[in-house]
């Protein structure tokens, strides 16, 4: 099967190469838009036998370059496109000077190594396609810019319900009901997909769940009545269980808190109807009004909120107000009909929601309804207003909190293990005092407005006697507070936290590879690609033979030219931080163990202690070696990918998936305003809600 | 109204005091024919097939596991002699390829070949590519039990992404949770409900329609198809409702409340249990049960190992004697388990024969050898005498993962597959 597969896809090229060799240069020269050559069929596969997409992706290791493969699912047209955008990396005038041929040949240096081996017919069907492009006219290459874009603006945009999380829905129903009992805590957990808990795509609704949902609501609206309205969730007095005007009342001011609008004439018939029959079957007025709750939170209106009008789904035009024309103009008659000013008022609610699910983690409160219900949420400029009061108000840690949690995976510094002969100290406690001071350091630069980038320079840390004691720094006389670190502390920031250094550790050892893949990935926002199939990770334990420090056994890495390609980003990046072990204690030597024979042939252990070379480079980043941990700190806090990548991960977070190329402008804008800002969190906040992409859903 | 839940609740937090499941011995499930309700509530009907999909995470060490013999003269390895009296109810089968793990593919070896593994589709990236071979089967079936399948899981700890933590798969990136909480199971199969409450229950489901029917329209093609999902798992509440088993819950006793939720060895026990009460009272015919995680890293005291977890343990000296030693303990607690299932299974009568004679049960793990990430050569166990399948024996067959799908669904249990399965070439000869 796959040596078939192969066959043929050398056929094609050579296919590819004979015409050209026959009709030529000249062929295409004269015709000026007919390529001689497929890039569909044949360029396309050779980049992607070479696996270039591994890292030049929208959020590969390569993503700073000019290079970006479209989606592995993209289709024929897009793929056609993006052949004629790579005439950006061909040089006119001498078309063998191509960056788009130099590259990837390594001729000249590529971090990827050679992906297309000098003089064979791969490469000569790459020079072919150069030459086509070289003659291409710029009007050409701009078009298919264009269809680009647009092939992935379509593909991005048309999902815009989000189903709350597990953490808003126990927020929302506190809120909502003052009930504080987290049923969502024994819901089926959320997943992690794309690094967040919260992403759009697999956001399904399995029967499970829709259970669950129904048997929390089911208790949550027994409890509500339990006592007698004593939430006061019926704003009227009922005369008898068949008060008609109370009833309406409740439904209209209960169901415009649960679905977070203003109900639809239909809507309340619906759940008036349900209230009144069940009110006159046990002659119980709050009976009614319980099934009406426990029906709502079941509705996919309150489970659901929606990113982006819904009435824009088919692409109509940003602005708001041709929304709302456009949604008057198709509107069928009947039931559901809607006036313009009704779409208008729905965005408005939606905009609320979306502002209180993203900087609360809940619902919106009073008066975020009464900026809604007062237009106030129109423009980029009434967003910020009402983005600012919400941000003062003490909610607003909890949902940057949750970002925080779900960004830098504190759930796996919290399941980690470590070996108890080498790491006594390393308990559960401890752990959890880990993920509480680099919560305190965040959390501290947010709303202190500070720099945000000093998360990885700052000389000081949050600590209590417990982790000074770790981190070998004079203990603070209480607990968690602020420590500044001497001057030999060897750690700045939180690459020098515990709740880094410790989960991206083995048991027993470090690893420099998961903690180079941890800076790549949540700071840097390049996905390192996975090793290819068949290869055996495990880095070789030492031995009486080859007594070696874990940097030296890891040379393997670096000698295989298939395992080199990649481990190069990452291994090196962890090499700096060699000096910390895998609790994040500093050290200066490394102890390693091994068995050798003993009296009576008994192995017996042996330990021997190994200087630590310290030296390390974030491959890709100019003037980047380094060799001692603070650096690495400064490097990130100094570089761009970093400072856009803490954009990209809030953006991910926000909108519930990851960026695509229609995006990229928005990103670019909310980081100007970040670094602008003196890298305020909160201001970084703010751009995003003041970006087209929250005003007027996914879509530009 | 479920009267379960609140109990345990109550008490999770308490004392980590022994615990008994109380569940009564199987006869009194039955009537005096000593034939189960599912099969008088239809005496006319031939007893149905069940499919069940057991899953263990992580690989296995081959020498402890694969029998060296291949046929019916073969001698049970370290990891399967918890199988002993079961032997002629299973086929040990090795050899098996998962060929789709090996796609280039964002993700590493476990999800690629988990997602493979279940459904023959390469990992997408955030889940598996395609629907289930339970699912699958779920469909083909159709049928009016009043689940349409069961997930269930035991074991938690897991790097918690999507792709490690779901077994079932209705299609693409649509993945089916397992319920892990064995109270929240018996409410679901057992818990005691009366005439009012299904009257109030589907009048809200009413108007949750509704409301889904209102949004539909306006809504671009990927919601409308998450919002279909919505309306379809409505459907199935409804469908669970409207059917409430009216005799044999009765006799199922709730299980005593777990106060230790991560007493696996127990949890497990009750969850085999209570499948095998949906099973045998016709609640469901398809049931998927994810004992650990894909990936998992579950702590293993009851074994003695406190060090690290699973996952660790299958890097760490994983060559060396003591290495393999370790894991063959692990895996063939894994296979205790199975075992447990199977015998509950075979101590239920259905008219001439057993549960275990009318059902397939099919048991894998996501890698052959764990340290490489082995994913040609699986070994797996299929059990059961559904369709007339072989057992007794070890066969190395060498096929694709999609081949054995293929065989039981279109030869066990009767369904032409329109589409074939993924990676699916030719059917396995010596399977039924």
């Amino acid at each position: 099967m796959k040596s078939s597969a192969t066959s043929t896809h050398c056929g094609l090229v050579l296919l590819g190469v004979a015409a050209i060799g026959f009709y030529g240069v000249s062929a295409v020269r004269v015709a000026g838009q007919t390529p001689a050559i497929s890039f569909t069929r044949t360029v396309y596969p050779i980049f992607e036998a070479a696996q270039c997409r591994g890292c030049h992706a929208d959020d590969g290791v390569a993503s700073g370059t000019r290079l970006h493969f479209p989606d592995a699912h993209a289709g024929p047209d897009e793929i056609d496109a993006f052949g004629i955008t790579l005439a950006a990396l061909v040089n006119r005038t001498e078309p063998s000077r191509s960056l788009l041929i130099l590259k990837p040949t390594n001729r000249e240096r590529h971090t990827g190594g050679v992906r297309i081996q000098p003089g064979s017919y791969e490469e000569e069907a790459l020079a072919n396609w150069v030459q086509y492009l070289s003659a291409l006219p710029e009007s050409a290459v701009a078009a298919a810019r264009d269809r680009l874009a647009s092939a992935a603006t379509a593909s991005a945009s048309t999902q815009l319900l989000r189903r709350l999380t597990h953490s808003q829905y126990n927020n929302t129903v506190r809120d909502l009901l003052g009930d504080y009992s987290r049923p969502a805590d024994r819901f089926p957990p959320e997943d992690f997909v794309n690094g967040f808990k919260n992403q759009v795509r697999t956001q399904g609704m399995p029967p499970l769940l829709a259970e669950a949902y129904g048997a929390a609501a089911e208790k949550l609206a027994l409890n509500a009545f339990r006592a007698g309205d004593v939430n006061g969730l019926v704003p009227c007095k009922a005369a008898s269980a068949r008060d008609a005007k109370c009833r309406d009342q409740f439904v209209q001011t209960f169901g415009l808190r649960a679905f977070r609008r203003p109900l639809t004439d239909a809507e309340v018939r619906r759940y008036s109807t349900l209230f009144g029959t069940q009110a006159g079957k046990t002659g119980q007025f709050l009976d009614g009004a319980r099934i009406v709750v426990e029906a709502m939170l079941q509705s996919p209106k309150f489970l659901f909120h929606a990113e982006g009008s819904r009435l824009r789904a088919d692409g109509a035009s940003a602005s708001a107000e041709a929304t709302a024309r456009l949604a008057e103009a198709r509107e069928p008659s009947g039931e559901r009909r809607r006036s313009a000013s009704q779409a208008r008022v729905d965005l408005d609610y939606e905009i609320a929601s979306r502002l209180s699910y993203f900087l609360w983690d809940t619902m919106p409160d009073r008066r975020l309804f009464e900026a809604a219900a007062n237009g106030e949420l129109r423009s980029p400029d009434g967003i910020e207003r009402v983005a600012r009061a919400i941000l003062a108000q003490p909610p607003a840690r909890q949902a940057v909190d949750e970002f925080f949690a779900q960004w830098l995976r504190f759930d796996r510094v919290l399941g980690s293990v470590k070996d108890r002969r080498h790491y006594p100290e390393f308990t559960p406690e401890l752990a959890a005092m880990m993920v509480q001071e680099t919560r305190m350091l965040l959390d501290n630069l947010v709303w202190t407005d500070g720099n945000f980038m000093e998360a990885f320079t700052a000389d000081y840390s949050f600590l209590n006697s417990d982790l000074a004691n770790l981190y070998g720094v004079p203990a603070p006389p209480g607990e968690f507070e602020l420590v500044r670190f001497p001057a030999a502390a060897h750690r700045a920031g939180l690459l020098g936290h515990g709740s880094f250094l410790a989960s991206n550790a083995g048991p027993v050892e470090t690893s420099p590879t998961a903690r180079g893949i941890f800076i790549r990935e949540q700071l840097l926002c390049q996905h390192v690609p996975n090793p290819p199939p068949g290869v055996n990770t495990q880095v070789p334990e030492p031995t009486a033979e080859r007594p070696l420090a874990r940097r030296q056994r890891m040379q393997a890495h670096v000698e295989n030219p298939t395992c080199a390609s990649c481990h190069r980003l990452m291994d090196p990046i962890g090499f700096g931080l060699e000096n910390y072990d895998a609790v994040g204690k500093w050290r200066d030597q490394e102890v390693i163990e091994f068995d050798v024979p003993g009296p009576r042939g008994r192995p017996t252990t042996k330990t021997v202690s190994l200087p630590i070379d310290g030296k390390g480079e974030i491959a890709g980043l100019t003037n980047s070696a380094f060799s001692e941990p603070r650096s690495i700190g400064r490097l990130l806090a100094d570089s761009r990918s970093c400072q856009e990548c803490v954009v990209r991960q809030v953006f991910r977070f926000a909108f519930g998936r990851v960026e695509t190329p229609a995006d990229r402008e928005a990103v670019k804008s909310v980081s100007a305003a970040f670094r602008e800002s003196g890298f305020k969190f909160k201001e970084l906040l703010i751009a995003l809600v003041r970006a087209p992409q929250f005003l007027e859903g996914t879509t530009q | 109204m479920p009267l379960t839940r609140r109990r345990f609740l109550r008490n999770m937090s308490m004392t980590s005091a022994a615990i008994r499941v109380g569940l009564p011995p199987l006869a009194a499930m039955f009537n005096m024919n000593g034939t189960a309700y599912a099969a008088t509530a239809k005496t006319a009907q031939a007893i149905p097939s069940r499919f069940l999909f057991w899953f263990n995470g992580n690989g296995i060490p081959e020498r402890y596991w694969i029998p060296r013999a291949f046929g019916t003269d073969y001698e049970l390895t370290p990891c399967l002699a918890p199988l002993e009296s079961l032997k002629n109810d299973i086929h040990v089968i090795s050899g098996i390829d998962n060929p789709n793990a090996r796609v280039t593919a964002p993700g590493n070896t476990h999800h690629k070949s988990m997602s493979a593994l279940v459904s023959g589709t390469p990992y997408t990236g955030r889940g598996a590519g395609g629907a289930s071979i339970d699912q699958v089967i779920a469909g083909a079936m159709g049928g009016e039990s009043r689940f349409r399948s069961l997930q269930v899981g035991v074991c938690q700890e897991s790097h918690g992404e999507n792709i490690h933590r779901n077994l079932s798969w209705a299609g693409y990136d649509r993945a089916l949770p397992p319920e892990m909480i064995p109270q929240n199971l018996f409410d679901r199969l057992f818990g005691v409900r009366d005439q009012s409450w299904v009257g109030r229950k589907k009048s809200v489901l009413d108007a949750v329609r509704e409301d889904l029917g209102d949004l539909q329209p306006s809504l671009g093609q990927a919601d409308r198809h998450r919002l279909d999902e919505h309306l379809t798992s409505v459907r199935e509440l409804e469908r669970a409702i409207a059917s409430l088993p009216s005799d044999y819950g009765k006799n199922v006793k709730e299980p005593e409340d777990v106060a230790d939720l991560t007493d696996y060895p127990r949890i497990a026990k009750i969850q085999s249990d209570l499948v095998v009460h949906a099973m045998a009272s016709g609640q469901t015919r398809v049931a998927s049960y994810m004992l650990t995680k894909c990936q998992s890293l579950v702590r293993l005291p009851w074994l003695g190992y406190t060090r690290l977890r699973h996952h660790d343990y299958t890097h760490t000296n994983a060559e060396s004697p003591e290495g393999q030693r370790t894991m063959r303990d692990i895996c063939r607690w894994h296979v205790e388990e199975f075992a447990y299932l199977l015998a509950k299974m075979k101590s239920v009568q259905e008219g001439d024969g057993t549960l275990l004679d009318h059902s397939c049960v099919v048991f894998a793990h996501e890698h052959a050898e764990a340290n490489p990430h082995k994913d040609n050569g699986l070994a797996l166990i299929v059990a059961g005498h559904a369709g007339g399948l072989k057992t007794g024996m070890h066969s190395k067959m060498r096929h694709t993962i999609g081949d054995l799908y293929l065989t039981i669904a279109e030869e066990v249990f009767k369904l032409p597959l329109e589409k074939g399965f993924p990676t699916a070439e030719k059917k396995i000869s010596g399977i039924v």
